[in-house]
């Protein structure tokens, strides 16, 4: 799966989670989760169990503590499918 | 580990200074009672005594100082300071205590381990490590499931943290030790009880346990002791009607 493709899916699943709409406009790897997007962080596990869902893997405790923006979450997912 | 031993050192030095003065400013200063407190006090003694694994207390959370009130109606002064080991690591919103040098060490002296809701992840990662490994050394750790407080005056379920599930999931055996506080006067969330107010604390003692697996498995332990903690307050709130 493309790079490209990854990141259309992680910001549609992130759409109902960010309180930021402008943000979420003008998205890119660069993006903040928390920060930028505004995401809840007590919902980030909601977040990466729809990420688990979607794509059909596992994400590890550990794996989210390396994520921080929109691109550290494609980068995990690539390398996971 | 080496900054929880050094930390540990520090704070077990210097107690016998700080902690009498602290909780005598609890008691004559602002005036805070304690209800059935001998009652209290043997309820944790007895909980302690009978749990043999890991113990993390985790707590609903309407004030900047409810970890030390927690621990103050639990513990005489005397004992805390006889068995430091029962004043337990707690884990203080970062930015309610980063506002000077002084705020910085009274909280390292109170076995806080500052955590940034909201902060980057592996900041939180290395925090929620860190409460685990206290934890499997059979160290008694307190944290507050809801991350901040509550701005409903509520337990929120909603704004719960999975980070308490993580915990419990990576430490075999950990039992949760839920205390619900409240002051009569106390309405909402605030920085402080009202001056003279009564606290009153409940204690129950639960074992989340789930089948699932990875984040799920976190989100189902945190949900089960948020669970118990809304119990906790309806049983409050119904016993004031």
């Amino acid at each position: 799966m493309e790079q490209s493709e990854v990141l259309e899916r992680v910001v549609k699943i992130l759409t109902p989670w960010a309180k930021n709409e402008a943000a979420l406009a003008s998205v890119a790897m660069e993006t903040s989760i928390l920060d930028d997007l505004k995401v809840n962080s007590a919902r980030l596990v909601d977040v990466v169990i729809a990420f688990e869902d979607d794509f059909d893997i596992e994400i590890a405790d550990e794996d989210v503590d390396s994520v921080n923006t929109v691109g550290d979450a494609v980068n995990l997912i690539v390398a996971k499918l | 580990m080496g900054l929880h031993t050094v930390q540990r050192a520090v704070v077990t030095l210097l107690a016998p200074l700080w902690l009498p003065l602290a909780a005598g400013y609890l008691r004559f200063g602002a005036r805070y009672r304690v209800a059935d407190l001998q009652e209290l006090r043997c309820e944790f003694d007895r909980i302690r005594s009978e749990t043999r694994g890991p113990l993390l207390l985790c707590s609903n959370h309407l004030t900047l100082i409810d970890s030390f009130l927690i621990l103050w109606a639990l513990r005489s002064p005397w004992k805390l300071i006889t068995d430091w080991d029962s004043f337990a690591w707690n884990t203080p919103e970062r930015t309610n205590f980063a506002g000077s040098p002084l705020h910085g060490v009274l909280t390292y002296l109170a076995k806080c381990i500052p955590i940034t809701r909201g902060g980057r992840r592996e900041d939180t990662g290395s925090v929620l490590k860190r409460v685990a490994y206290l934890l499997s050394r059979r160290e008694l750790a307190l944290i507050f499931p809801e991350g901040g407080r509550s701005r409903s005056g509520r337990v929120e379920p909603e704004n719960a943290a999975w980070g308490v599930g993580r915990i419990v999931g990576s430490v075999p055996n950990c039992r949760v030790l839920c205390i619900y506080l409240r002051g009569d006067a106390q309405e909402t969330w605030g920085n402080f009880p009202e001056h003279g107010d009564t606290l009153r604390l409940k204690l129950a003692c639960i074992e989340p346990k789930s089948d699932l697996r990875g984040a799920r498995r976190s989100r189902d332990l945190a949900r089960q002791i948020t669970a118990q903690l809304v119990q906790m307050e309806t049983e409050y709130f119904d016993g004031r009607q």
